[in-house]
């Protein structure tokens, strides 16, 4: 298995929440919105610490608590957010949030992303849709630390250019020429002058090497199933393979009960999993 | 080994209530003569002649149970939120205990007293079980629905208990396991005993040996799970019954506009809505595999993760359930596949 260290969790009970403020929401498509917030305990602020594909659980006093990936990275000190898709009661509460209003947070979660194993690698970053929330955090990170990483990667697709989240973002990896920046939408639209098909499609036209490569994955269900495929007709082994995987979660921390894949927590021992890691797991995801 | 007759008993209650809060087995009124574990009253006597239809496990997991409360406040035009969390629990002593119920709690002790900060554990648990005394009953006859042989120790298993009482002629024996038990069998309403316990029960037992490896293998058997699931109602009455199932929910209520709690409550992955995501995607969609979850969990993943099987042939599932399905003929089938 990744074995990677957990970090940041109080040692006092992990399941009462510290208070936080919105300081900023952006609303990122018609049913994503990315909530900024900082804790109002000035040292609890201060000395949060986390890392790319960690979790957090975000909840609303009243309404409940739901897990979402962190989808800011560890270098911005001056919040931390989570995008958020309207689904169910406690999304659709999030939904309602503006700037100024309480919330309450439980975090970090959960296993990071094994960046420091990936140093001197290539890295191939596959996202769709909201998927996108833990490789945002990760893309980030490998540009704070792009000496350290060879060749990166970028596919980000959506349904349509409207279903694009992080805007501001993707202007920027545009920019860099130290990124291999492609997004792309599922079918022909006017007004959108870049790439067309689906991310498993435009992973492999693009082809990179699976040599001193890895490559991560995360999106809905149907997308990553193709881009595994893809990914192993590529060449690409497991081992070289990470995803997130999601459960219905409660506590975070591995009590609760309902996020077992057999004997693994997808709360605690993931939720970032290589394929490797997933392939000796009962089918039951 | 020490002495405690019979006519001390209630006096002994009395001494241990006074300073802890003590639960003792105890008869509800109804036609089923349901017995459960309640605070003691002066002037009943505990049931030990029966089992008890809930475990115990309900004095460190409630049924349902305050995380915090949470109030919010505006001054100034500011919205701001005070989370309290639930405060200190006091000495509590659980006379008349089984052996299979003083061992679930060592078996959840793996999980729930782990410390916090490298792994997690649970505040709530760990606060209340520093502050738990056990006081087992040994068992000298059993029902039908009793299997603790299968596990090692059987009936004389001693982890989890703090006392052993063996029932003799006139009183019990008095075992002091623990230094707390030691200490509280030293008392006045013990004497001096000679006597030699006497022999414990035997009971039914189904061969585990070798479940964990063997669970996984046959996983995707799915045919053997719907055939040995085929009565199951996923009602939830073995797991809320059971000594070891652990699983709950976390929920949130407001007592005015204001003001809240966040609470937990037992839930059961037997539960359909358990598992299911708001996507209404369902890992475990069926009774077969709800249920061939519980007992992967109990007798592989748990014994994987924490070194201890989640199960100690309590019987309760057995002798509760509705549709009368019996967990050792699952487990039989598992070992013939």
């Amino acid at each position: 298995m990744t074995t990677i260290a957990r970090t940041g969790m109080k040692a006092t009970n992990p399941l009462v929440p510290e208070p936080a403020t919105v300081s900023e929401v952006i609303i990122e498509t018609g049913n994503i919105r990315t909530v900024r917030l900082t804790f109002d305990d000035t040292e609890t602020m201060k000395n949060f610490t986390f890392l790319p594909g960690q979790i957090g659980q975000l909840g609303i006093l009243g309404a409940g608590e739901s897990t979402f990936a962190i989808s800011s990275p560890p270098s911005q000190k001056e919040y931390f957010q989570f995008s958020v898709m309207k689904t169910g009661v406690v999304t659709s509460a999030i939904h309602e949030l503006a700037e100024g209003d309480r919330v309450s947070v439980r975090a970090p979660m959960g296993c990071a992303f094994p960046t420091d194993d990936w140093k001197g690698k290539n890295i191939i970053v596959a996202g769709g849709g909201i998927g996108m929330a833990p490789l945002r955090s990760l893309v980030m990170y490998l540009l704070d630390h792009r000496a350290d990483y060879g060749e990166l990667t970028l596919v980000y697709g959506a349904r349509t250019p409207e279903d694009l989240c992080f805007e501001a973002d993707r202007d920027v990896w545009e920019q860099r020429d130290d990124v291999n920046f492609i997004s792309t939408i599922d079918n022909v639209c006017s007004g959108w002058d870049g790439c067309v098909g689906l991310v498993p499609s435009i992973l492999e036209d693009t082809a990179p090497s699976p040599d001193n490569s890895v490559a991560i994955t995360c999106g809905p269900p149907v997308m990553i199933k193709f881009t595994l495929q893809s990914l192993e007709r590529m060449g690409f082994r497991e081992e070289q393979i990470y995803t997130t995987l999601e459960r219905r979660m409660k506590c975070g921390i591995g009590l609760c009960g309902r996020c077992n894949v057999g004997a693994k927590y997808v709360c605690t021992d993931g939720p970032v999993f290589s394929l490797a890691d997933i392939r000796d797991m009962p089918d039951e995801l | 080994m020490r002495f405690l007759a019979e006519e001390k008993l209630e006096a002994l209650l009395h001494l241990l209530a006074k300073s802890s809060s003590l639960w003792t087995p105890t008869a509800i009124e109804d036609a089923a003569g349901t017995v459960t574990f309640e605070p003691w009253k002066p002037g009943t006597a505990p049931v030990l002649d029966r089992f008890t239809t809930l475990s115990a496990k309900e004095l460190l997991l409630p049924a349902t149970e305050k995380l915090f409360s949470f109030t919010y406040s505006l001054s100034e035009g500011e919205e701001s939120v005070e989370i309290e969390p639930e405060g200190q629990t006091g000495e509590t002593i659980l006379f008349g205990a089984r052996a299979c119920d003083a061992k679930a709690i060592k078996v959840l002790d793996a999980l729930f007293m782990q410390p916090a900060g490298e792994a997690y554990g649970d505040d709530q648990y760990r606060r209340r079980r520093l502050d738990l005394t056990v006081i087992t009953i040994a068992c000298t006859t059993c029902d039908a629905a009793c299997f603790c042989s299968s596990f090692e120790n059987g009936p004389a298993e001693k982890s989890g208990s703090d006392v052993f009482l063996y029932p003799v002629e006139g009183g019990w024996i008095a075992e002091g396991i623990t230094d707390r038990g030691g200490d509280l069998i030293g008392g006045d309403s013990f004497t001096d005993s000679g006597i030699d316990p006497p022999e414990l029960v035997v009971t039914r037992s189904v061969d585990i040996a070798g479940l964990q490896e063997k669970l996984p293998e046959i996983f995707a058997n799915i045919d053997f799970w719907q055939e040995a699931t085929a009565k199951c109602l996923s009602c939830g009455y073995c797991t809320y019954t059971c000594p070891t199932c652990y699983c709950f929910n976390i929920f949130d209520e407001m007592r005015s506009d204001r003001e809240g709690e966040r609470l937990r409550g037992w839930d059961a992955c037997i539960f359909n809505l358990y598992t299911r995501e708001t996507s209404g995607h369902n890992p475990r969609p069926t009774i077969a595999k709800r249920y061939r979850n519980r007992i992967g969990h109990k007798f592989s993943y748990y014994p994987a993760n924490q070194g201890e099987t989640l199960c100690t042939g309590c019987g309760r599932c057995i002798r509760g359930c509705p549709a009368g399905l019996d967990i050792r003929d699952v487990l039989t089938g598992v070992k013939e596949l």
